[in-house]
């Protein structure tokens, strides 16, 4: 099971990062990890060495903090794993568009949407936004919004 | 001609607007291509023209009030965007559903997903020049339509399926309707085989044409047929399996190329495929309950997140779902597998011919409404 081995080998390497198995499955995902900001291309190159790869990267914004979340999955067994970090309002995210090149456009588009920006990607224009949108949408400062929480409502 | 410019090499490089309003590029999508000759240099997708915003109007909407958004996501398959919605809530909801509704979910959405890969074989033969094919493909698309007609009362946006069941029982009608579609594709194939599979001039024209590797793939997230046409036996019908599709027999269809070839393959096989699970289902129908009665009103929806994955015509589409125990969700994510099918266009079309961007573009089968969201 290489699944296995990486979570191994991940909790060794972020030894200290929370690491919490699903094993009810009710998030879809076998495990997740919290790495901090620096960690994250560590963790992506672990994961295309492994054979996975890129299934969506999203974001949440908290009153506190963005939380950015990574879906990785590998075709057999099928394995999906999720990486998250938090980051700051204010914060830089490193790109992993070297590692996973699909990862351009799932970067740019949460550059649209929440305006984090991924410092290495050198391509940041607005994706499914106008060329000239200076707005972020899915932010919860924006529009019409229903709860505007701090990051520990929702995990506690 | 100030579309002309120079390349660091000297030669001068001629920058093609492909699109936005375009009949081969299947909804507003524009493609900047920069030739050289007939040759094209780079690519760059520039999508974005159909975005409303589906994700926003998620967090602000309850969540059965998002539901008929679902099927708007991606017009061609909309039962199994809202068969994948309504399975997300269940799931992190814990709704029950009777044996029944689990078939009969199955069943209209394997039908929505030949009628998407039989629009997919009109139209991206009509792309590369065979006109005849799409009345084919579309008079048998137009018997899907019917049949669906009858129990959800639409013809693209279904809004079939509700939380805890479906909306409407099939009766006896739908049954017959369903049985009789079987039969007359069990011949069909034959014909269409005989009509574009053997045809030398579409193998001709889409052979190792838009080459996608396995590792090309994974880079760039592609899922779906185009993945299977490189020989991956991915599917999440089998690699996960959610409803009842553990209970059926079928095969994944897998290509060895991974070019356009393959890719037309790979979903013309995969339609006899539904075409068996179909039968299956309809064999072995369940009597009983097409409702969990008493879905509470006020869904006990906990903190945290789920994500649900499920198969669409064009690979891996997930839900991703954050709640904060209200009864709207804090943050409603898409994976749409169209995202990555088309990135990886900005790899495939280099090198090759202006003539072929159509064929390749036409073979990954991409639905740009759902990728704009």
């Amino acid at each position: 099971m290489k699944i296995k081995d990486i979570e191994a080998r991940m909790g060794k390497q972020f030894a200290g990062c929370p690491l919490e198995r699903d094993e009810a499955g009710v998030t879809g995902a076998l495990w997740s990890i919290s790495v901090p900001l620096a960690g994250l291309r560590d963790a992506a190159t672990e994961f295309k060495d492994a054979g996975f790869f890129l299934e969506s990267i999203t974001a949440l914004d908290f009153e506190d903090t963005f939380e950015l979340v990574y879906h990785f999955n590998c075709y057999e067994p099928c394995s999906r794993v999720i990486v998250r970090m938090l980051c700051g309002h204010d914060q830089l995210a490193p790109t992993i568009c070297d590692i996973f090149r699909g990862a351009v456009w799932l970067e740019r588009e949460v550059h649209d949407f929440f305006g984090i920006v991924f410092s290495g990607n050198s391509d940041m224009r607005p994706l499914l936004l106008p060329e000239d949108a200076d707005y972020h949408p899915l932010r919860k400062t924006f529009g019409k919004v229903g709860a505007y929480h701090k990051r520990e409502v929702i995990y506690g | 001609m100030d579309e002309l410019v120079k390349n660091e090499a000297g030669d001068r490089i001629y920058t093609l607007n492909l699109g936005p309003q375009h009949p081969s590029t299947h909804g507003v999508l524009r493609i900047l291509l920069d030739l050289d000759g007939e040759y094209i240099v780079k690519a760059d997708p520039v999508i974005g023209y159909g975005h409303r915003g589906h994700e926003k109007m998620g967090e602000n909407r309850l969540y059965r009030q998002f539901f008929p958004n679902t099927s708007r996501i991606d017009y061609l398959a909309g039962l199994l965007y809202n068969h994948g919605f309504v399975l997300t809530v269940e799931k992190f909801a814990g709704i029950k559903v009777p044996e029944r509704a689990k078939y009969i979910r199955v069943i209209a959405s394997e039908l929505n997903r030949i009628s998407s890969h039989l629009l997919w074989f009109g139209t991206y033969l009509l792309d590369i020049g065979g006109i005849t094919p799409f009345l084919y493909a579309f008079d048998d698309r137009e018997q899907i339509l019917d049949i669906l007609d009858t129990i959800t009362g639409s013809r693209l946006t279904y809004s079939y399926c509700r939380l805890g069941g479906v909306a409407r029982d099939v009766d006896s009608k739908f049954i017959d309707m369903t049985r009789a579609f079987l039969k007359r594709m069990s011949s069909r194939w034959a014909d269409y085989e005989a009509l574009v599979s053997k045809n030398v001039i579409f193998i001709h024209r889409t052979r190792d044409v838009g080459v996608i590797d396995e590792e090309l793939a994974r880079q760039y997230g592609v899922t779906g047929p185009n993945l299977r046409a490189c020989g991956v036996a991915f599917d999440v019908r089998r690699s996960e399996p959610y409803e009842v599709y553990d209970r059926f027999d079928f095969e994944i269809p897998t290509g060895s190329r991974g070019d356009a070839l393959d890719r037309y393959d790979v979903r013309f096989r995969e339609m006899q495929q539904s075409c068996r699970i179909i039968e299956q289902a309809l064999d072995h129908l369940p009597e009983g309950e097409i409702l969990t009665p008493k879905v509470p009103q006020k869904l006990p929806v906990p903190k945290g997140e789920v994500y649900f994955a499920f198969e669409s015509p064009r690979g891996l589409t997930a839900y991703y779902m954050v709640g904060d125990g209200s009864q709207t969700p804090y943050r409603c994510h898409i994976r749409v597998p169209s995202f990555g099918n088309l990135n990886v266009l900005n790899e495939v079309l280099p090198g090759t011919l202006v003539a072929d961007a159509i064929a390749i573009l036409g073979s990954i089968d991409v639905v740009i409404p759902e990728i704009d969201r």
